[in-house]
């Protein structure tokens, strides 16, 4: 291989692995939303859904253009076989290795989403559960690792990505609805056909549960009883 | 899938032991779904002919919306 370096391919990848970290963060998010049934009145959930898996495929591409750069660039010995292989860096063995390992379970919860309708739902569920440990390889790679790690604004990014997913683990954990609570208001797309009064009181917690569960049930009843004033003024 | 005959017709089916209530079908197919008030989707009784192509993309939006995938698109043969 010609030894093919360049300041601008060096750049790229600093800046793509940035990019990615954030791109990354922002998908675990909002997955975290649709996992925990945000979402129903003023936006959708199957958005949510629809933007988690629209910006997971944005920081695929920035994560290969990555991956491509810091192979191709000939400024640091890093091989092709490093890209799925950990431990094989000549250059920085430890941090690389562990970027290796971010991208593997990138990967693997990437394909095994694309065939998803082919694999069981509980495997393709747990497979999904790496991308918390993808997430953790990718930061710690991103500081160990980073030429710009160590500089005010590069922290600054890492720490707000870290406490970003750390809130997303809390709510994750605190705000899983129980079972048949989950309900959803009615999206402003779906046209009003049997519209609900009681959407907007519609809420993810679980506290709220039993007021809601007694409030939908208002408006099964076909039309409600007059109040008892208007009933008094219509006697003789 | 295949080629669908005109004569064919065409409902959408639940799974309610993989249902878990997210929600996503009564947005992406509110003309199919309507929720129970627990948030369970009440599908639809009635089946469509395969010339309802509105009806038919908005079932093929909830399938693979579906994030426990639980629904999916019946066919049967033709009526007579």
């Amino acid at each position: 291989m010609t030894a093919l370096t360049s300041p601008y391919l060096w750049y790229s990848a600093r800046a793509t692995g940035i990019v990615s970290l954030v791109l990354l963060t922002v998908t675990i998010v909002l997955g975290t939303l649709v996992a925990t049934r945000v979402g129903g009145n003023a936006v959708g959930r199957f958005e949510l859904n629809e933007v988690h898996r629209s910006i997971s495929m944005i920081s695929i591409a920035f994560i290969a253009f990555h991956v491509v750069v810091t192979v191709i660039d000939s400024f640091v010995p890093i091989g092709v076989l490093s890209v799925v292989v950990p431990f094989t860096s000549r250059y920085q063995r430890l941090p690389v290795a562990i970027g290796t390992i971010a991208l593997d379970l990138m990967l693997a919860v990437w394909i095994s989403s694309v065939f998803k309708e082919r694999i069981k739902h509980s495997s393709w569920r747990f497979i999904h559960w790496l991308s918390w440990l993808c997430f953790v390889s990718a930061a710690v790679h991103g500081f160990l690792s980073g030429t710009d790690a160590h500089r005010m604004w590069s922290e600054l990014v890492t720490v707000g990505c870290i406490t970003l997913v750390a809130a997303s683990v809390v709510w994750r954990i605190s705000m899983r609805p129980e079972r048949a609570a989950g309900r959803t208001a009615h999206s402003p797309l779906s046209s009003g056909r049997a519209s609900r009064p009681d959407a907007a009181s519609s809420r993810v917690g679980t506290k709220d549960s039993n007021a809601n569960r007694s409030s939908s049930r208002r408006p099964l009843t076909p039309e409600p009883a007059p109040p008892r004033a208007a009933q008094r003024e219509r006697r003789p | 899938m295949g080629v669908r005959r005109r004569t064919e017709s065409l409902r959408l089916r639940v799974d309610p032991i993989m249902c878990d209530g997210y929600g996503h079908c009564r947005e992406l197919a509110p003309e199919l779904v309507t929720l129970d008030e627990w948030g369970y989707p009440i599908l639809s009784e009635q089946t469509f002919v395969a010339t309802r192509k509105d009806l038919i993309h908005s079932a093929q939006l909830a399938v693979r919306g579906c994030p426990r995938q639980a629904l999916w698109l019946e066919q049967f043969g033709p009526r007579n």
